[in-house]
């Protein structure tokens, strides 16, 4: 429950406050998010599955979140900044995926 | 997730990135983290960490999504109002345009009219206004009424069976009028003897150009729209037969024809073209001192 107050304030804080984000930082906000979904979906069907640890979580989410953006800073320098966002997006979606086919059997048990 | 392939033949390495990927979709960490919970416990004080912990990282998780909408929403807005914002100026500096260019009529005009009371008063100057009068009428400086032939050239209509709120189907592109059929229609008008040739009311200059940009035809740079009415002046006998003599014209009414363009013509008793972009003066030479004529030959601005 905790978990997803905190998502809520953090939604309604963006939207009421609207911190102006650097210029430079904007390509990576959507990859980022991508990121982010998939150490949230990950860390839910843990708590399912009954394996959830705190730790894990916040580390997952962290370098998560980094490695994607630096993967597409990476790209960005090598001048194949989309195709290696297509790459993050295409496998971070499945793991989405993955992860919420699994959360679904366990939440419908089908 | 799939099933081992048989034989035990070697997998391709991309083979088994794929099934990584598709397999393991919860981070192995957790199943490590949680096995080694099993074998101690994990004092309360630290349990209390970890959910504060992951209270903050889920702060972060919303305020990174909410912060990305906002911002790809801002830059749609951004766009929209540089859109705007530009719309606005070409429709303040073309109306800017056209008062300038109001005010230059009126002014060369005003020249024109103050440089004939000058003239008329002796006979080399009737001599030069004779000239220049000759001079004006080829270079489409002056509006012109006659009898003529009007051509019409229109994009083909859009098929009746279409269906128009799918709107998937593209409009043929073969079923335009392009910039080379005006130019075609306009050489065959030229060529069968026409004094003066307009394209919806844009009279054609000596420098006039006929050009496509992008959707739009442009004549004298100036767009004009479908559908294209091309007035000539001259005998309207004698054009409409020469015109409709030449090979190009016929060739031309074939295509209209096949693709569904629509290309009539029509004989008519008075056509008034109008005169063409207000000429720049480009070359000026001062009066010879023998009383020659002032060489203030206008040639029509392209």
């Amino acid at each position: 429950m905790i978990p997803i107050l905190g998502l809520a304030a953090g939604v309604l804080l963006g939207l009421l406050f609207d911190p102006t984000v650097p210029l430079w930082l904007q390509p990576y906000l959507p990859i980022a998010v991508v990121a982010a979904l998939d150490a949230v979906f990950g860390g839910f069907r843990a708590r399912l599955d009954g394996i959830f640890d705190a730790k894990v979580f916040v580390i997952s989410f962290v370098s998560n979140v980094v490695v994607a953006g630096l993967i597409v800073f990476l790209g960005d320098q090598l001048g194949v900044g989309a195709q290696l966002s297509t790459a993050v997006v295409v496998v971070l979606g499945i793991r989405i995926f993955g992860n919420a086919a699994a959360i679904r059997r366990h939440v419908f048990r089908a | 997730m799939t099933a081992p392939p048989r034989g035990g033949a070697p997998r391709s390495l991309g083979a088994s990135l794929l099934d990584a990927v598709l397999a393991e979709t919860l981070d192995p960490a957790y199943a490590q983290a949680a096995e080694a919970r099993a074998t101690g416990r994990t004092p309360a004080r630290q349990r209390w960490r970890g959910r504060a912990l992951v209270a903050l990282t889920m702060v972060i998780a919303g305020l990174l999504v909410s912060v990305t909408y906002d911002t790809a929403a801002a830059g749609a807005e951004g766009r929209e109002q540089v859109r705007e914002a530009l719309i606005s100026d070409i429709d303040r500096e073309s109306s800017a345009s056209d008062d300038l260019e109001g005010q230059l009529e009126a002014l060369s005009d005003e020249v024109t009219s103050t440089r004939d009371d000058l003239l008329a008063h002796s006979t080399v100057g009737q001599r030069a206004l004779d000239e220049l009068a000759r001079a004006e009428e080829g270079s489409a400086a002056v509006p012109v009424t006659g009898p003529g032939l009007l051509v019409t050239l229109a994009n083909a209509d859009p098929k009746a069976d279409e269906d128009p709120v799918g709107g998937a189907t593209e409009e043929d592109p073969r079923g335009r009028v392009r910039d080379g059929d005006l130019q075609l229609v306009v050489n065959a008008l030229w060529a069968a003897g026409a004094e003066a040739v307009s394209i919806n009311g844009q009279r054609l200059g000596p420098l006039t150009a006929i050009r496509f940009a992008g959707e739009a035809v442009l004549v004298d740079f100036r767009p004009v729209t479908n559908p294209y009415e091309i007035s000539a002046i001259g005998d309207p006998d004698t054009l409409a037969g020469t015109f409709l003599g030449s090979p190009e014209v016929n060739a031309l009414a074939v295509i209209s024809d096949t693709y569904g363009l629509r290309f009539d013509y029509s004989r008519k008793d008075e056509l008034t073209l109008p005169a063409a972009t207000t000429p720049e003066l480009r070359i000026a030479e001062p009066e010879a001192p023998a009383g020659g004529a002032p060489a203030t030959d206008p040639t029509p601005g392209g």
